[in-house]
């Protein structure tokens, strides 16, 4: 019931009120007027980083790195615009600082209520409000401590009197990628990429336009990623299909369309003048049409004419590709539980596997209209358990590159995906 | 004004009795909290509960690099609540490497020392944990972990170590006189 009241929240504070759309405000080039985000947006697509801030440290030294996800957006004036995932975005409030929260514009224009209303619903009820009443008074309200929090003048971990709900919170976030609660926004973020949050994954850096021609545009479409089962229609867990481990075939693709780059150039031509002479220069013109002796010497100088645009289809390649499968928490609690009342000593055999590469390998390259395909394939995968697997592609892209110039940096992007494994149980008819 | 003969025998007797009623009062009113907790540390319900964080908390250290991950994973997970095993299992993959590069064969011995924090259905506790030899990036082999665990239908299981912030909170706490060791849910 939580979860569901936390995502009817997230929804409600994704729609964007009225006075981003207003005046000078920069979020007035995010959002439409009718709230709808402006199209003329370059969607980065989702970044992904291991920060130290979502790293959970382990006795003898040993750690969990924990993925920061965000979803990204630039402006036309180079503002970069990012969606944390819900995971991502307690981690950031729990730490301001570190994680850059507190550098976003959006922190302090659009965020803070909403924030306050997400960390409220993510963590309230493990708080132990008696006691935080009793020792800062002060807070009249659970905003009032929020706040403080996010200010980073208060320590929220001394109050935690639940613990379970962070691995709940990670886990709704990796079951639902979309479930993102805030925009912020990062201004000149393009300049300072480095240290936004997701970096510069796929932000684009035009070079400096020339001064008599219109600015260089870029525009670009998201890869179109896939990942499924090909083979068998209805694969069995290993040792109950009819060939000998035939296990499943599993395949993986992405295309990724050209990024489009459009830049003028500028034209000039000779034109014959007279200019005036230098010190030694013997005089043979005129500089001016009413004078009557020469006072200039004949030249040509270059005087622009036009500017000549130019499309160029440059290729993103992929520079690396990834799949996994992992057996859904689901089907896993099935097997122990259900599974294993009726078949004694039911268990997991393999909830995780690493397709590509591991078990299968990729191929890819671009087109000569720039388009980049890659495809890989982990064929016979000895999937023993039955139940729902989650396939998961990842993606990195090189960049692209115009004459030298980094024109768009490597974009990561990812897809999930399904997939069946079934058993045939045994069962006594009467 | 009538008088009431109180033998000497009686008088002491009287003495003695308020003697024992005031010490006694004074005995339960500040009877410390830590020995009311101590007892409850050895109810059956806590037995159960650290009882599965030696077996979970086993599994995560005794590391068998030819194994591999999937196996350590799974022995992790049948002992973990499902969004523990998640969690574990998404952030082990670096952790996992380490311990490939380094050929790490470690077994692991340990003993929950003492229940920090129960909300009726998670519970905190400090353990002291043992390795054979050190795992990579550490010359230790002895160390502490605070862990959680949680209440689930199939009883007592593994849900996350505990994070640095949280576990210098407790810290914190404890250098602090307080009596209250229980926390209470809102």
């Amino acid at each position: 019931m939580k979860r569901f009241f936390l995502i009817i929240v997230v929804l409600t504070l994704l729609i964007p009120t009225a006075v981003y759309a207003q005046g000078n405000d920069p979020w007035s080039e995010v959002f439409q007027p009718d709230g709808n985000l402006n199209p003329d947006l370059i969607d980065l697509g989702v970044t992904t980083e291991h920060p130290d801030w979502m790293s959970i440290e382990l006795p003898f030294g040993q750690s969990l790195d924990l993925d920061a996800n965000y979803h990204r957006y630039q402006t036309p004036s180079g503002n970069i615009v990012v969606l944390p995932s819900a995971s991502t975005l307690f981690f950031m409030a729990m730490n301001p600082q570190e994680s850059g929260l507190t550098n976003s514009n959006g922190s302090l224009g659009n965020g803070y209520g909403s924030l306050i209303s997400f960390l409220g619903l993510a963590a309230g009820d493990n708080l132990d409000w008696n006691r935080i009443q009793a020792e800062h008074p002060e807070y009249t309200s659970p905003d009032q401590f929020w706040g403080a929090v996010l200010n980073g003048n208060q320590d929220v971990w001394t109050y935690f009197s639940g613990w379970g709900f962070i691995t709940n919170l990670l886990q709704m976030t990796w079951n639902d990628g979309a479930l993102r609660s805030l925009y912020l926004l990062y201004l000149n973020g393009t300049q300072n990429c480095a240290s936004i949050p997701g970096g510069c994954s796929g932000v684009v850096t035009p070079p400096p336009p020339p001064r008599e021609c219109p600015d260089p545009s870029v525009s670009m479409q998201q890869p179109v990623l896939t990942i499924q089962k090909t083979a068998p229609n209805n694969p069995l867990v290993v040792g109950q299909d009819t060939e000998t481990r035939r296990g499943a075939d599993i395949q993986a693709r992405v295309t990724v369309p050209p990024v489009i780059f459009t830049w003028y150039e500028p034209i000039y031509e000779e034109r014959d003048v007279c200019r005036s002479a230098n010190v030694g220069e013997t005089p043979n013109c005129k500089t001016s049409s009413g004078l009557t002796i020469n006072d200039g010497v004949s030249d040509t100088e270059r005087v622009f004419k036009e500017c000549r645009m130019h499309v160029e289809h440059l290729p993103d390649a992929v520079a690396s590709l990834q799949a996994t499968a992992a057996l859904d928490a689901a089907s896993q609690d099935w097997i122990t539980g259900k599974l294993g009342q009726t078949h004694y000593e039911a268990y997991i055999h393999q909830a995780n596997f690493t397709l590509i590469p591991g078990i299968g390998s990729w191929t890819g390259g671009c087109d000569g209209g720039g388009t980049c395909t890659a495809t890989g394939q982990a064929l016979r995968v000895p999937f023993a358990d039955p139940g729902t697997f989650n396939l998961r592609l990842d993606v990195v892209t090189t960049g692209t590159r115009f004459r030298g110039i980094p024109i768009t940096q490597p974009r990561r992007v990812g897809i999930d995906g399904t997939m069946k494994v079934y058993v045939t149980l045994p069962a006594l008819v009467p | 004004m009538k008088e009431i003969p109180v033998s000497k025998r009686n008088l002491i007797v009287a003495v003695i009795l308020a003697v024992v009623i005031a010490v006694g009062i004074l005995v339960i009113e500040n009877w410390p909290l830590h020995t009311e907790q101590g007892s409850t540390a050895s109810t059956s319900e806590d037995s159960l509960v650290s009882a599965a964080a030696v077996n979970a908390i086993e599994k995560v250290f005794q590391v068998n690099y030819q194994e591999g991950k999937e196996v350590w994973l799974n022995r992790i997970c049948e002992l973990s609540t499902p969004a523990g095993c998640e969690l574990f299992s998404a952030g082990a993959d670096r952790m996992w490497e380490k311990y490939v590069d380094a050929k790490s064969v470690v077994t692991a011995a340990m003993q929950a020392v003492e229940k920090i924090a129960d909300n009726g259905s998670e519970q905190v506790w400090r353990m002291t944990i043992m390795l054979s030899s050190p795992l990579p990036g550490s010359n230790k082999t002895q160390d502490t972990a605070y862990v959680v665990l949680a209440k689930t239908d199939s009883g007592w299981n593994f849900d996350r170590f505990l994070m640095e912030a949280e576990i210098n909170a407790i810290l914190d706490r404890e250098k602090t006189p307080t009596t209250t060791v229980e926390e209470g849910k809102k």
